[in-house]
């Protein structure tokens, strides 16, 4: 059985309709790259994965669990136990700025989960160590670059100790120098064993980190497969246009 | 203008100007005290949708906003004890129409602050599995507070000068032990340029922190 299941999922903005019966599966050690044209739904896909979206029919299982049951008008089931096993990482406004680097990682530790503070405190520490973030501990989100902003972002969603995480265009708003860092971030991640999904731009990042990527199209999976296949040797000829432009506009 | 100057008046009325002038400070002060927590209430009843709430909310703001708040001050002075039949002072009343002037323009500084906090962060917490409440309390108060900060502090001072005006219902604030000096010393221009000068010299440091305090709230809630 697959570690995620989206079964036929439904999502529509009003009358526009972006998934009418959307499939997708994921394995536990996989890490699902995204790509596809601006505004083919990917950012949808993770909110949906998230939670943060009313789904309108189709259903989402993570792990063991059934976690999302999509139902028209507003009412969709959701397990929000299974949405606190799920972490996620957004393009914009990532960090909540007037709370330091510290108090940014332990609000939901301490005021969700019930944490101690001084446990929430040692293991925040424990992650911006690894991260190479330890003297921005008690920094202000505006004290930090773009980069460290992001990677703080990250240690935040993993102190919930997530089982699934996502990442939409986290690289996207940053100046170039600053998008090797968090790349690298995540390769970490990826070489811990974590779980992604991922939406990117980098088809260089895409090619090696992925462990699938998948290309969607207006609502549709057009073809999944391993990076190297995929960017390789495309099989359907809207993936190989798709790549064409997109290599040809990164030059 | 071949006017001379005399300042031995000014100088000898000087302690009954600050009695008038800690009558004018404890104004402001208790006026401040209801415009935050008023003004705060407002701002989320505002916010609650519920038509109820928002219809008679909305009237009070828009009615202290689009009145000079002299009459505000005049009507409680002398309608209130008719209408209601209660016989506070004219420093309580003073004070009330001051809170309740200072509350609807806070109201409205809150509720700009609160709106303004980027939709991304509800989602932000959402992922972090945080409630509603708690996002609220956490995640959205804070920073509408701090972004709200200068605003709030610039309508503080105002009613500070604006407090003045309770001395047409005999308070005896500052303006008003500064006319009846005048009066008495037939000294217009020494005593009430004395007068503006303590405004003045209240106001402008508190004036001048607020640019400090917005740029700060600025630098930090920039992201
Ligand atoms: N909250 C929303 N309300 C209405 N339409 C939306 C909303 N969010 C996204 N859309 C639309 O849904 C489509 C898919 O958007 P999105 O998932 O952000 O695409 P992508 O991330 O692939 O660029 C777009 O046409 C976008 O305009
Ligand atoms: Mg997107």
């Amino acid at each position: 059985m697959a570690f995620v299941e989206i079964d036929g999922l439904i999502k529509r903005y009003g009358t526009l309709s972006i998934f009418e019966g959307f499939d997708l599966n994921m394995g536990s050690t996989d890490r699902l790259v995204l790509i596809g044209p601006s505004g083919c739904g990917k950012s949808t896909l993770l909110r949906c994965m998230m939670g943060l979206e009313d789904i309108a029919g189709g259903t989402i299982r993570l792990g063991d669990d059934d976690y999302i049951d999509g139902a028209p008008n507003g009412k969709m089931k959701l397990n929000r136990q299974v949405q606190k096993e799920v972490g996620m990482v957004f393009q914009h406004y990532t960090l909540f700025p007037h709370l330091s680097v510290l108090g940014n990682l332990c609000l939901a530790p301490v005021r969700s989960r019930g944490i101690k503070k001084s446990e929430a405190r040692d293991k925040a520490l424990g992650l911006l160590e690894r991260f190479g973030l330890a003297d921005r501990a008690n920094f202000y989100p505006s004290q930090l670059s773009g980069g460290q902003k992001q990677r703080v972002a990250i240690a935040r969603a993993l102190m919930l100790d997530p089982k699934l995480m996502l990442f939409d265009e986290v690289t996207s708003a940053l100046d170039p120098e600053l998008v090797v860092e968090v790349e690298n971030t995540m390769m970490e991640l990826a070489e811990a064993g974590m779980p992604m999904m991922i939406v990117t731009h980098d088809m260089h990042f895409a090619r090696n980190i992925a462990t699938q990527v998948v290309f969607q199209e207006r609502g549709k999976v057009i073809e999944a497969a391993p990076p190297k296949d995929l960017f390789g040797n495309p099989q359907q000829d809207r993936t190989r246009d798709f790549l064409r432009n997109v290599l040809h506009i990164e030059g | 203008m071949n006017y001379e100057f005399n300042w031995f008046y000014v100088k000898k009325a000087l302690p009954q100007l600050m009695d008038g002038l800690m009558v004018t400070l404890q104004l402001t002060l208790w006026a401040n005290i209801i415009g935050l927590v008023l003004g705060f209430i407002v701002a989320i009843g505002m916010l609650s949708k519920i038509r109820m709430i928002v219809w008679p909310l909305t009237a009070y703001i828009e009615f202290f906003r689009c009145t000079p708040a002299l009459i505000q001050l005049v009507w409680f002075f002398f309608c209130v004890p008719i209408l209601f039949n209660v016989w506070w002072s004219a420093e309580f009343m003073g004070m009330l129409a001051l809170g309740l002037n200072l509350a609807a323009f806070n109201a409205e500084a809150y509720r700009a602050a609160i709106q303004a906090i980027p939709h991304a962060h509800t989602d932000a917490s959402t992922a972090l599995g945080l409630n509603v409440l708690q996002r609220i309390i956490y995640v959205i108060l804070p920073q509408a507070l701090i972004l709200a900060l200068p605003v709030l502090i610039t309508n503080g001072i105002g009613i500070f000068q604006q407090s003045a005006l309770v001395a047409l219902i005999s308070v005896q604030d500052l303006m008003y032990e500064g006319r009846y000096i005048a009066t008495q010393t037939f000294r217009p221009i020494e005593t009430l340029t004395t007068v503006a000068l303590i405004y003045f010299a209240v106001s402008f440091p508190v004036s001048q922190a607020v640019t400090l305090v917005e740029r700060r709230t600025k630098r930090l809630l920039a992201s």
